[in-house]
Order: C-alpha cells, then structure tokens, then sequence
C-alpha cells in the first residue's frame, strides 16, 4: 500500500464529522424556533415558514461570525479534495462548490432579511437551509465516490 | 483519487519550522481544550453527573439541550479540524510504519465518538457519561502523543 493511501482514512472521517455538523446545526436551529416546545420537527417548520421568531441584528452578528468562518473554511477543505478526483470533473466540481459558497452566504444572511422587515416568512430560510444541506451532501458524496 | 506528490518536503527547513509551530499550537489546544470541558462539564465524575442530571441536593437544573448541541457542534468543528491537521503531518512523516492505519482509525474514531455519547449520556443512561469520558481522555491522549512523537521527528531531523 502506497502510503498516500493513508490520506483516504482522515478524509473519510472528515465526511463523518462534517454529516454530524450539518445534523447538530439544524438541530440547534431548530431549537432555537421554539423545537422543544412543539409537538413536533413539521410544526417547527411550519412555525419558521410563516411566523419565524424574532431576532436582533446582535442575535444575527453572533450566529453569522463564526458561520461565515467556519462554512467557508470547511467547503474549501472538502472542495479541494475535488482536484484530486479521477471520477468528476473538475468543471463540474466547480459549479457545485460556486453554488454551494453562495447558497451558504444566503442561507447565513437570510435572518438579515426577516430582521429588517423585508420578508415576513422564514420560508427563504428554510428554503436556502434545506438547498445548503443537499447540495453539501452532494459535494461529500462526490468526495466519498472519489475515495 | 490521485494525490499529487510533489518533490521531498521533509528537509525544508521553512516547511519543518511550520509544522513544529502548528503541532505546537494544536499541542497547546489539546491540553486547554481538556482544562475547558472539565469547567464546562466537570473535572470529576460527581461534577459531569450534576451537570448533565442536576442535582436535588444542590439545587442545580441539568444543562440545557441548547447548551450541550452547541458544545458538542463546536467540537466536532474543532476536533475534525486539529486531528485532520495532525494526521496529515504525521502520515507525510511517518510514511513507512505499518501501524499508522488502526492508529488513525481509533484516534478518528474516538474523536466522533465523544460527543456522540455526551450527547447519549444526556438523552439515554448514565453509562454512556462513563463512555464520554473515557473517549474523550482517550482522544485526547492519543492526540498529544501524536503531537509529540511528530515534534520528536522534527526535532531529530
């Protein structure tokens, strides 16, 4: 076994550990639209759709920081992981990294939206939150599928 | 995949000068990362049981799901990211052993499966908080070892 071989073992896991990230993250979101009081995940969703919680531009600030940071770095650590694919290519690896960079800025900035009174549903929200996790997990896909 | 190897990066002396700082900083985050959870958390198995039960003696609530998700979400972001680092330099220079595999696998492994059972312990049984900390110490541990067996290849050099 050629040692670059090796490489494949912390990759793998960084897909575990990137699925649990996404999974942890809609949960606390989901919390934090009232989840432990409702009766269930779709009355949450349907309570952010049409009437989102309230928030202030801090309670933006505090959650965008660390995402911008953090969604960023972790797409380009996975994305790069697409240069050494043999099965996609590498323009097609690129649509998928473009669009998941700027699904991620809305999804983040989305809030933004709600608190400055521009839309009143949460629905582009959840709408651009759902978009960020396919199209995530099509990009870890398409890094286990090159493995 | 095919990985692109470039020329012998071993013995540049730039190259081994930042990754002796890195390991150094991920050294220094290991050990404050451990300080850390034993406040949040608890240092002893009687402080992790109240703060993840609460206690009627004392009048402590258990902690709030919120809290421990948000815990557990920052530590997979920097877990991942710390052993990823170190498991990179540490595969570069430790190409030709043959134990570098299942080490890889238990240190990745144990590293998910800390707060996996933090967050078991919280929603299911006392056990898995015993399952915690022995995952948690354990990657850690196996972190700090390999920090230092890298730094020892660097340093000999």
């Amino acid at each position: 076994m050629k040692f670059t071989e090796l490489y494949r073992i912390p990759i793998a896991y960084l897909l575990v550990y990137i699925v649990l990230i996404l999974g942890t993250g809609i949960w606390i979101f989901l919390l934090s639209q009232g989840l432990d009081t409702e009766e269930n995940i779709g009355a949450t969703l349907q309570k952010v759709g049409f009437a989102p919680i309230e928030k202030s531009v801090y309670n933006f600030v505090e959650v965008a920081a660390p995402h911008m940071f953090a969604i960023g770095t972790l797409i380009f650590v996975v994305a790069h992981f697409m240069l050494f694919s043999t099965r996609f290519s590498q323009k097609f690896s690129l649509k998928i990294s473009v669009s998941l960079f700027i699904v991620a800025l809305i999804n983040i900035c989305a809030y933004l939206l709600i608190i400055f009174g521009f839309v009143v549903s949460g629905w582009i929200k959840l709408l651009s939150l759902a978009l960020f996790v396919l199209l995530f997990l099509l990009l870890l896909g398409m890094v286990a599928f090159s493995l | 995949m095919k990985f692109l190897i470039s020329k012998d990066l071993g013995y540049n002396k730039l190259l081994s000068f930042l990754m002796i700082a890195v390991v150094m900083s991920i050294l220094m985050y290991l050990v404050l990362d451990a300080v850390l959870h034993g406040y949040v958390i608890g240092f002893d198995l009687h402080s992790i049981d109240s703060t993840l039960y609460g206690n009627t003696e004392t009048f402590e609530e258990p902690v709030l799901i919120d809290s421990l998700l948000m815990q557990v979400h920052i530590d997979l972001f920097m877990t991942i990211f710390s052993l990823l680092t170190l498991a990179s330099i540490y595969i570069r220079l430790y190409k030709k052993e043959k134990a570098n595999r299942w080490l890889l696998h238990v240190l990745f492994g144990t590293g998910i499966a800390a707060p996996t059972f933090l967050l078991a312990a919280y929603f299911f049984s006392k056990p898995f908080m015993y399952a915690w900390l022995v995952t948690f110490l354990l990657w850690h541990l196996l972190a700090v070892m390999l920090s230092v067996i890298i730094l020892k290849k660097l340093y000999t050099k």
